[in-house]
């Protein structure tokens, strides 16, 4: 059907207008989950390697190795942890999961530090490492890395499902519109075509076209503006425009 | 423990039943037979006409070789006290089931074992990361007196505070191992040793013995490289050998199992790091020599630089009473793994380290139990292990046990390849440079 100048603006605007939401939320929500989940995996990091640090008290005074790692491979099931290494007090390497052996990057790296760091290491990928003391840093410390590439593809993925939804919302409400759109637009047109079609006929033979039915029917304005121009063409011109009749009372019987 | 009424009125019936499934080869398989309902008698997995065992080890896997052959030796025993009439008219029973070398899998089949299967002890277990995990149930589980005997690994956290005091070692520790190889190796002027290791628990253990070994001499350990615990003899090592070539290292200790280890002499002699490659006991030797010499026109090509310590004497030794002893039934019993663990053809090996080892613990195992007056029951069982007082288990070293000596042999063994076959290593200055 054709869009007439009016809907076309109507629709622009509707778009303009949907976009504008869509645009905003998405952008909204992308801030939001990005922020949200990376302070989540930091913070999920930190208490996972504090955790690790408390429990390892006892097995580091005893010198058991072995039950050392044994603890921090239990650790690395968790998701997003791709490596874990605890050093001693003076630096030393007790206990690690890398294979097939200790990257440069963390050799030549602080074993003191605790401060969270982002590293790439050659090979593995980029994580952001925590740190948590053990024994206040007497006994040691304990490094975590979380894989920031699983992380980011988390993150897009919890952004991936936001934008798809308001996709989805964003089509459904451009649907919506345009057959809203079209329910006014449909009899305005069919009203138009009657008055083009009485118009271009003298006033003596208007009488004569035949009215849509259906459209002197509507009990709404467009079935309002069609009785009232069936009346004028089986009247003749008022000398006035205070002598029209009331448009309401010609509804012909169906 | 743990017992129901219904349990308790079921009991009768489950004894039958857990004793005809036993009957047929005197073991049985977790995945074949159905667990025994918890029981309130007075020796659990002792009641009646036999003694259950209870078993998690690798019967599939890259390390299956392990397991089988444990058990295999262990059985070859057992049942020669079984047709004997058992002890004291009761038949030693095991009931099996496969972890994989998985430390989770063990720790759900321990629970089983413990749970349901109502075992009178566990016994034969194989390997460090299984067993580290499984010691903390015997703790939790306290009150039962579960103890583990005699496990395949010879690492430190069964042997020490706070879990040793619910297990027995017969073996000795990985830490003797690791000294006795860095002594030796020391004493002949190779004083840069590298560790190539599991990454695992295992692995960790060897490498502190290393480590702790070198410390003792002023000494720290020259390089270092992992491998993922269930690595395959296919696979490459190739990342491993060139970063202990950058250490240049004068012999190299693995702490590993056969597969990978095999794989890593493979590519260290190929890449050119011509170096002593020890091995420890765990390692499997004759799965290792078998991998590294099969369908080779020189089969010594890679053998020839293999140094492994064993935990036992040599099973081609016919001149030790045990050797003889383990000989004549593995030839009698010749036992076989059970159907359900077979999912790939598996060759046992006629004798092994592995399976005497197996043999041992079995022997020493059943001594135990002959010292009980009448019903084995889990509250004298540390007794009876206490009073093994410098017993002869017939291979030329006295076992004894005590509050403070929960592992009963010391010794440690030394051998290299010659001809295809492990024999003992008389001098190191002949090893190759």
């Amino acid at each position: 059907m054709k869009v007439h100048k009016l809907f076309q603006r109507m629709r622009f605007g509707i778009f303009a207008l949907f976009g504008l939401i869509v645009l905003s939320t998405s952008l909204l929500c992308i801030r939001t989950v990005d922020t949200e989940l990376s302070a989540e995996y930091a913070a999920n990091s930190e208490s996972i390697a504090k955790t690790i640090a408390d429990a390892s008290v006892d097995i580091l005074l005893n010198r058991n190795l072995a039950t050392l790692q044994s603890l921090i491979d239990q650790f690395l099931e968790v998701q997003g942890i791709r490596y874990i290494y605890i050093t001693d007090e003076t630096g030393e390497f007790l206990a690690h999961t890398f294979v097939p052996g200790i990257p440069e990057a963390i050799r030549e790296s602080d074993p003191f530090r605790t401060e969270p760091v982002e590293r790439s290491l050659p090979g593995m990928g980029d994580f952001l490492e925590v740190s948590s003391p053990i024994l206040a840093g007497v006994a040691g410390t304990v490094h975590l890395g979380m894989d920031l590439d699983l992380v980011a593809l988390k993150i897009q993925r919890a952004i991936g499902q936001q934008v798809y939804l308001i996709s989805i919302l964003l089509v459904v409400g451009i649907l919506a519109s345009i057959w809203l759109v079209n329910l006014v637009a449909r009899p305005l047109a069919a009203l138009l075509a009657y008055a083009v079609e009485t118009a271009r006929h003298p006033p003596e033979e208007r009488a004569l076209v035949v009215a849509n039915e259906k459209l002197l029917e509507r009990d709404d304005e467009v079935g309002q503006l069609a009785r009232l121009i069936l009346y004028m063409s089986r009247t003749r011109p008022p000398s006035g425009p205070e002598a029209l009749p009331d448009p309401g009372a010609a509804r012909p019987a169906a | 423990m743990h017992s129901s009424c219904a349990a308790a009125l079921l009991a009768p019936w489950a004894r039958w039943a857990g004793a005809a499934l036993a009957a047929g080869a005197g073991a049985s398989s977790g995945a074949a037979s159905t667990p025994a309902p918890g029981r309130q008698a007075p020796a659990p997995g002792a009641a009646g006409g036999e003694i259950v065992l209870g078993t998690s080890a690798a019967f599939t896997g890259p390390s299956r070789g392990l397991g089988n052959e444990l058990y295999r030796g262990a059985m070859a025993y057992f049942r020669e006290v079984n047709g004997s009439g058992g002890i004291g008219g009761r038949r030693i029973t095991l009931k099996l089931y496969d972890d994989g070398y998985q430390p989770d899998p063990c720790v759900q089949n321990t629970l089983k074992l413990m749970l349901e299967d109502d075992v009178f002890l566990l016994f034969g277990y194989v390997g460090t990361p299984t067993v580290t995990r499984v010691l903390p149930m015997l703790k939790k589980f306290q009150e039962e007196r579960i103890y583990m005997f005699f496990p395949f690994t010879g690492a430190q956290p069964q042997r020490e505070p706070p879990y040793g005091d619910f297990a027995f070692n017969l073996r000795a520790s990985y830490r003797q191992e690791t000294a006795g190889l860095v002594e030796n190796f020391l004493a002949t002027g190779r004083r840069r040793i590298a560790v190539f290791y599991q990454a695992d628990a295992y692995g960790r253990s060897g490498w502190a013995g290393v480590r702790a070994a070198l410390e003792n001499h002023g000494e720290t350990i020259a390089g270092e490289a992992t491998y993922q615990r269930g690595s395959r003899f296919t696979g490459t090592m190739r990342a491993q050998v060139e970063i202990l070539q950058r250490a240049a290292p004068d012999a190299v200790i693995c702490v590993g199992a056969y597969a990978a280890c095999a794989a890593f002499a493979r590519d260290a002699i190929d890449l050119g790091l011509r170096v002593p490659i020890a091995n420890l006991s765990f390692v499997g030797s004759e799965n290792l020599v078998n991998l590294l010499s099969e369908g080779r026109d020189d089969p010594e090509t890679y053998t020839r630089w293999l140094v492994n310590s064993q935990v036992v004497p040599s099973y081609e030794d016919e001149s030790v009473p045990a050797v003889r002893e383990y000989r004549e039934l593995m030839a009698r019993h010749d036992p076989q793994i059970p159907e359900e663990f077979l999912d790939d053809p598996y060759d046992p090996l006629p004798q092994s380290f592995v399976s005497l080892e197996g043999f041992v613990n079995a022997k020493l195992m059943c001594e135990i139990f002959r010292r009980f007056d009448g019903e084995p029951n889990r509250a004298g069982l540390e007794d009876a292990v206490f009073s093994i007082r410098d017993f002869d288990l017939g291979i030329g070293e006295q076992v004894s046990f005590g509050p403070d000596r929960r592992q009963g042999l010391q010794r440690v063994y030394y051998t290299v390849v010659e001809d295809g076959r492990f024999v003992p290593l008389t001098d190191w200055n002949a090893l190759p440079a």
